[in-house]
């Protein structure tokens, strides 16, 4: 048994921290969790990384990655971008790389990967539809074979990353007679292709998502990934890879950090907030969830390193805790602040001189609840414990 | 970062669970509950004879010098079959304080007749108005001629009567809310003056009221340095309490499973009650919380183990793992339904220690304001 990390990880943190305070501008930080690569300055952040080999270690040398000794030296480096609110790696990488070297052709490998690591390419992934959100394998968006091409119809909702894409990573039905999870079939669609619409969906907190329409969109057959109608199982494989790459615990800390700093030093009615009883047990409360999400963070870690294991199950209950800590935690913080924790930055705004933390908290309470719901939530992630877990039968 | 037990661990694990499995089933903690003693000295006996009691110490008294781990991986076990022991109390309260603190001579007198089961040794520190803790100790002991005058009176003192000897934390110099003064006594617990009252608690075990009404205690008897024992014996009580969190994560586990394999059973509606998505969830919710309680624990014991700064960890295992098992014994009976209320039934059992532990060496609120301490005061 040993929680630590090694001494080259640590290392290798040490490093990761140096080159952040140096790259680091505020054109970088994200409101969103994990930043989006959608402008040229965090392109170029994520660039400089690709440049110090940061983006390809552990992965195969045949496609442009190098060897490593050290099993979470990814996960070292999200965990603090994260800290940093700095664009993490983790939908490229975590969720495309790892699928296409699992299950793609030696062309796709070949074409991608090497690209991906040197972050020359970005990426959407297109599962949800206005039909199929939690009940993902109702995808109808449909793609047809003709000839060497498939052509696609339908409509992609919540897109994110897709209006500045260079790829999109697209499930879509190619066999409507089948049961439902053995039509589907995941595809590759360069963004550049004629007849796709893309139209912007505003978050709560104004970070840009979309729809994304695709009318007889033709795409080589080569660009299938894996095999015709097994698309389903490459998905799910994949938002396990989600749950685990791009959900940390790293920002839940960074936020809970930056509170506690503030009450030390915050004072109300000409007392410290630090001193008074309630707030000190809500704070001291939530440390222990927030620990709680450290410790089933680092067994989704713990498994994920090992070979060909897909921590599914931990993944589920990272994710189901990461929900339930972020509504928790800043609903909690915005009582401690009263009436303060409303003023908030709005979309076009800055926030408000008089705003406490930069209006920060009051953003993190409207978003909370989007980790309950996104790319199985709290009450899917139970689902999934129950049924794949504890193995209660299906309702 | 490796998640994983040793060999030995492994080992240790699998042949205390089969062990338990059959000399502790559930029949005899009830049986227990009404006994005089509450824990039966035979099984205790079996124990020593398997060397579980002397895990913690150096092998030059008798001990196998294992870690807060390895007592982690026997608590579970404990745990799981809620087997009542003087476990905690004896071997790694008193036992831990007499390894960290005592001469060479009380090392050898006692932590021999630890391991072979044939001491028993209560640990009286808690009190009434104070926390589990060094603070609130109201006791105090006078130096006369010789010894010391032991005056005060100690609370959940778990199998005073059955002990052989009682370990007493009282303040020679200093006063009750503050850790400064503080030494502890290992005294006969049938010296003049020890009067033991016993209490009545949800788990049915045996606690006591300790009252010490001008006992005189030799010199002899001083454990570790005069007014210097709570900077000692705080890490040997952390080490108790990661023990008792073990413990309720294996006894969590238990009453979960129970509660699981009934949903799977119980037809209501003309389908098992464990496909509707309400039972699920709370299933799904608990595992989960199981899961993280139990890494924590053993988070914390690899902390105390590496001697790395372990009290703000510790306090977050025990609050956490302590509204753990609250949390899956009361869902666990709740899903059993009326059957889970219904003395036979050993949900029951699970229900009522579930808030007991949940309260006893120290109460979430008391880990939480040690937390608080911790993140806010420095
Ligand atoms: C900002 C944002 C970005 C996103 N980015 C992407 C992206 O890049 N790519 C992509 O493909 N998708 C993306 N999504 C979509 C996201 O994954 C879906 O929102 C999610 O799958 C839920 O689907 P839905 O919104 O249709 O909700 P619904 O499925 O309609 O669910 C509504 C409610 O019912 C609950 N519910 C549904 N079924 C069950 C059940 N069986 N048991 C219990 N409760 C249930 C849900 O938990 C939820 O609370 C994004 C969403 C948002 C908000």
């Amino acid at each position: 048994m040993n929680f630590a990390f090694t001494k080259e990880e640590e290392a290798f943190r040490a490093e990761v921290r140096e080159f952040i305070s140096g790259a680091m501008t505020d054109e970088i930080p994200s409101r969103w969790l994990g930043g989006l690569l959608d402008t040229p300055a965090r392109q170029d952040f994520v660039t400089k990384m690709a440049d110090k080999g940061w983006l390809s270690i552990g992965f195969p040398e045949k496609y442009g990655g190098t060897e490593s000794t050290m099993p979470l030296a990814q996960y070292v480096l999200n965990e603090e971008l994260h800290m940093a609110q700095a664009p993490i790696v983790g939908k490229n990488l975590g969720v495309v790389v790892n699928t296409l070297l699992h299950q793609g052709s030696e062309e796709l490998k070949q074409e991608f990967v090497p690209r991906i690591l040197r972050n020359e390419i970005q990426w959407a992934l297109a599962y949800t539809e206005p039909d199929a959100g939690s009940d993902l394998a109702n995808m109808q968006c449909r793609a047809v074979l003709d000839g060497d091409e498939y052509v696609i119809n339908g409509q992609k909702r919540f897109i994110t990353s897709a209006h500045f894409a260079d790829y999109m990573w697209t499930g879509v039905r190619t066999d409507p007679d089948a049961p439902k999870h053995k039509g589907i079939s995941l595809l590759i669609i360069d963004m550049d292709s004629p007849g796709i619409t893309i139209t912007p969906i505003w978050t709560i907190i104004g970070e840009r998502t979309n729809d994304v329409f695709l009318d007889n969109v033709r795409v080589p057959k080569e660009r299938l990934v894996g095999e015709e109608n097994k698309g389903w199982q490459y998905i799910t494989e994949a938002l396990t890879y989600e749950r685990f790459a791009m959900t940390s615990i790293a920002p839940t800390v960074r936020k809970f950090q930056r509170f506690v700093d503030f009450v030390k030093e915050t004072e109300v009615d000409g007392k410290r907030l630090a001193d008074d009883p309630v707030v000190r047990r809500k704070i001291a409360r939530l440390s222990v969830l927030v620990e709680i999400g450290r410790m089933l963070d680092f067994r989704c870690v713990a498994m994920a390193v090992k070979p060909d294991y897909v921590p599914y199950i931990e993944a589920a209950m990272n994710k189901m805790w990461g929900g339930i800590v972020e509504t928790e935690m800043s609903d909690q913080f915005l009582d401690i602040l009263g009436p303060h924790g409303y003023l908030w930055k709005d979309r076009e705004a800055n926030a408000s001189e008089d705003a406490l933390l930069d209006g920060d908290v009051a953003d993190d309470y409207l978003w909370a609840g989007h980790q309950r719901v996104a790319a199985a939530g709290v009450d899917i992630s139970k689902n999934i414990i129950a049924r794949r877990y504890l193995n209660l039968p299906s309702s | 970062m490796d998640m994983e037990f040793t060999e030995e661990q492994r080992q240790l694990m699998n042949t205390a669970r089969s062990f338990l499995e059959k000399e502790c089933p559930s029949a005899l903690v009830r049986e227990l509950e009404t006994s005089d003693l509450g824990f039966s000295p035979g099984l205790w006996r079996k124990m020593a004879n398997l060397g579980w009691l002397g895990l913690p110490f150096p092998d030059e008294y008798g001990g196998y010098d294992l870690g807060v781990i390895d007592l982690v991986v026997l608590g579970k076990e404990l745990g799981r079959v809620l087997c009542p022991s003087p476990y905690i109390p004896t071997v790694v309260l008193a036992g831990g304080a007499i390894a960290a603190a005592g001469s060479e001579e009380q090392k050898k007198t006692h932590l021999p007749r630890i391991i072979s089961g044939e001491e028993l040794i209560a640990f009286a520190l808690q009190e009434s108005g104070g926390s589990y803790s060094g603070r609130g100790i109201k006791t105090t002991a006078t130096e006369t001629d010789g010894g010391y005058v032991l005056s005060g009176t100690k609370m959940f003192v778990e199998f005073a009567e059955a002990a052989d000897r009682l370990l007493v934390v009282a303040h020679t110099s200093g006063d009750a809310d503050s850790t400064d003064g503080l030494t502890m006594f290992l005294l006969d617990a049938k010296s003049a003056g020890v009067k033991l009252t016993p209490l009545s608690t949800l788990a049915r075990d045996r606690q006591y009221r300790v009252d010490l009404t001008d006992v005189k205690v030799p010199g002899d008897d001083i454990l570790g340095p005069v007014d210097g024992a709570w900077p000692l014996l705080e890490k040997t009580v952390h080490t108790g309490v990661v023990t008792l969190c073990a413990y309720m994560v294996g006894a969590s586990e238990t009453i979960h499973h129970m509660a699981n394999e009934f949903a799977k059973e119980r037809i209501q509606f003309g389908r098992p009650i464990g496909s509707f998505q309400a039972i699920q969830h709370y299933l799904a919710q608990t595992i989960t919380e199981i899961i993280g309680a139990d890494t924590l624990t053993i988070y914390a014991a690899w902390a105390l183990d590496n001697d790395l700064p372990h009290r703000t960890i510790v306090a977050k295992a025990k609050s956490f793992t302590g509204d753990t098992f609250k949390q899956a014994s009361s869902i666990g009976a709740q899903i059993h339904g009326g059957l889970g209320y219904n003395e036979e039934v050993d949900t029951t059992l699970f229900l009522r220690r579930g808030k007991q532990y949940q309260l006893s060496m120290g109460d979430s609120g008391h880990w939480e304001d040690v937390i608080a301490e911790e993140l806010l005061d420095n």
